[in-house]
C-alpha cells in the first residue's frame, strides 16, 4: 500500500501539473478574446447534460466509489514496516527483508523448492507463516530451521509456526 | 514525503471524492433537489461573460498554482529517500536557537557502528536538543550474521560516542535490515 500511495501520488502530480498547464493556455486565450477548443467544448457539455442525466450520474457513482474504495484502503490496518523484537525494546528488524532472510534458511532445507514466509506480531509473539513447495515429510525440518534462524536473530517469543508445505507438481 | 504524509493526503483526498460523489449522486438520484439543473448553471456562465477579461486571467492563475502544487509534489515525491539529515537544537540565553548540522558526528558514529560484526553499512540521523538528542539508527546486516554480538556493539558504541560529545541520548531507535546475498 505504501508503494501504490507513492506512485498515485506521482500520478496526481503529473496531473495537476498538465491540468495547470492547460488551464494556463485555456486562461490566457479566453482573456486574450479568443475562447480555446476546449473550453467551447466543455462549456456546450455542461450547460446541456443535467445531474440526472445516466452519464452524470455514471461520473458521480465512480467516484463515489472510488472515494469509498481508497478511503476504506487507507483506513484498515496496514502490515508494520518493521518488527519490534521485544516490547520494551528500541531494536527493530525490517519485517520484510526478514521475511526474506527466513524464507532463505527454508529453502536451504532438502526437498524445498519454493518458499515464501509471512511474519506477524501479536502482542510480544512472533507467528510466521511459511508457504511452500515441498516434501510434506520436510515439516520437522523446515521448523527446525526457521527456529534456528529466528534464534540467531535473537528474535523475541514465538508462538506456533505455521507451516503449509504443498506437493511439487510432477510432469506426467 | 514520508508514510504517513501520504496515507493523510490521500485519506483526506477520498473524503472529498465520497463528499462530492456522493452528493452530485444524490441530486441526480432525486434525493436533493436540483437534479434537473444543467451541471453548469446560468449563474457561473454570466460570472465568466460579464468577468472577461478577467475570469480569464483567474483561471489562468488557479492554473498557475496547481502547476506549481503539482511541481512540489513530484520533487517531493521523487526526492531520495535516505539523505535525509538531522539538525541538533541548542537553545540561547535570549530568545533565540542555535541549530547544529550533524553530518561529523553522524559521520564518526556510523564509522564505529560499521565495525560491528555483521553491519555492513550504518546510518545515523540525531534530532532534537544537543544535551540529549534522538538517536535514529538504520543498519544494514549481513545476511548471514546473527545479531546478538552486532546489538552489543552497538550499545557500546552509542554508550561511547555520548561520552565523547558529552550528551545523554534522550532515545535510541535501531531498525535492522537484512542484506541481500552477494552473488
Amino acid at each position: 500500500m505504501r508503494t501504490v500511495n507513492r506512485v498515485a501520488t506521482l500520478l496526481l502530480a503529473v496531473a495537476l501539473l498538465a491540468g495547470g498547464a492547460l488551464a494556463v493556455a485555456e486562461g490566457l486565450l479566453a482573456a486574450l478574446g479568443g475562447p480555446g477548443p476546449l473550453v467551447h467544448r466543455w462549456y456546450a457539455t455542461l450547460t446541456t447534460t443535467r445531474w440526472q442525466d445516466a452519464p452524470a450520474r455514471a461520473v458521480a457513482g465512480g467516484v463515489t466509489l472510488l472515494g469509498l474504495v481508497v478511503l476504506v484502503a487507507e483506513l484498515r490496518r496496514w502490515r508494520p514496516a518493521r518488527l519490534r523484537l521485544a516490547e520494551d525494546d528500541r531494536w527493530h528488524l525490517h519485517r520484510r527483508s526478514m521475511e526474506r532472510r527466513l524464507a532463505r534458511a527454508v529453502c536451504a532445507v532438502p526437498s524445498v523448492r519454493r518458499a515464501r514466509v509471512r511474519l506477524r506480531r501479536r502482542g510480544d509473539v512472533w507467528r510466521p507463516r511459511v508457504t511452500a513447495t515441498a516434501d510434506p515429510a520436510a515439516r520437522a525440518d523446515v521448523e527446525f530451521a526457521l527456529h534456528r534462524e529466528l534464534d540467531r536473530l535473537a528474535a523475541p517469543r514465538r508462538g506456533r509456526i505455521d507451516v503449509r508445505l504443498l506437493p511439487a507438481r510432477r510432469a506426467t | 514525503m514520508s508514510n504517513a504524509a501520504h496515507r493523510l493526503l490521500w485519506t483526506v483526498l477520498a473524503l472529498v471524492f465520497v463528499a462530492a460523489g456522493g452528493t452530485a449522486l444524490a441530486v441526480g438520484l432525486g434525493w436533493l433537489p436540483g437534479g434537473g439543473a444543467p451541471l453548469l448553471g446560468a449563474g457561473p456562465a454570466n460570472w465568466w461573460r460579464a468577468g472577461t477579461p478577467w475570469s480569464g486571467l483567474a483561471v489562468a492563475v488557479g492554473g498557475v498554482l496547481a502547476a506549481l502544487l503539482g511541481q512540489r509534489l513530484l520533487a517531493a515525491g521523487l526526492r531520495v529517500p535516505g539523505r535525509l539529515a538531522g539538525t541538533l537544537a541548542h537553545p540561547g540565553d535570549g530568545g533565540g536557537r542555535t541549530r547544529v548540522t550533524t553530518e561529523v558526528l553522524t559521520a564518526a558514529l556510523e564509522r564505529d557502528l560499521c565495525r560491528a560484526p555483521g553491519v555492513r553499512r550504518a546510518r545515523v540521523v540525531l534530532t532534537g536538543p544537543v544535551s540529549g538528542p534522538d538517536v535514529w539508527v538504520e543498519l544494514r546486516v549481513d545476511p548471514y550474521a546473527g545479531l546478538g554480538a552486532a546489538r552489543a556493539h552497538v550499545d557500546a558504541a552509542v554508550r561511547r560516542f555520548a561520552a565523547t560529545v558529552g550528551c545523554q541520548p534522550a532515545h535510541l531507535d535501531v531498525t535492522a535490515l537484512v542484506d541481500e546475498p552477494r552473488p
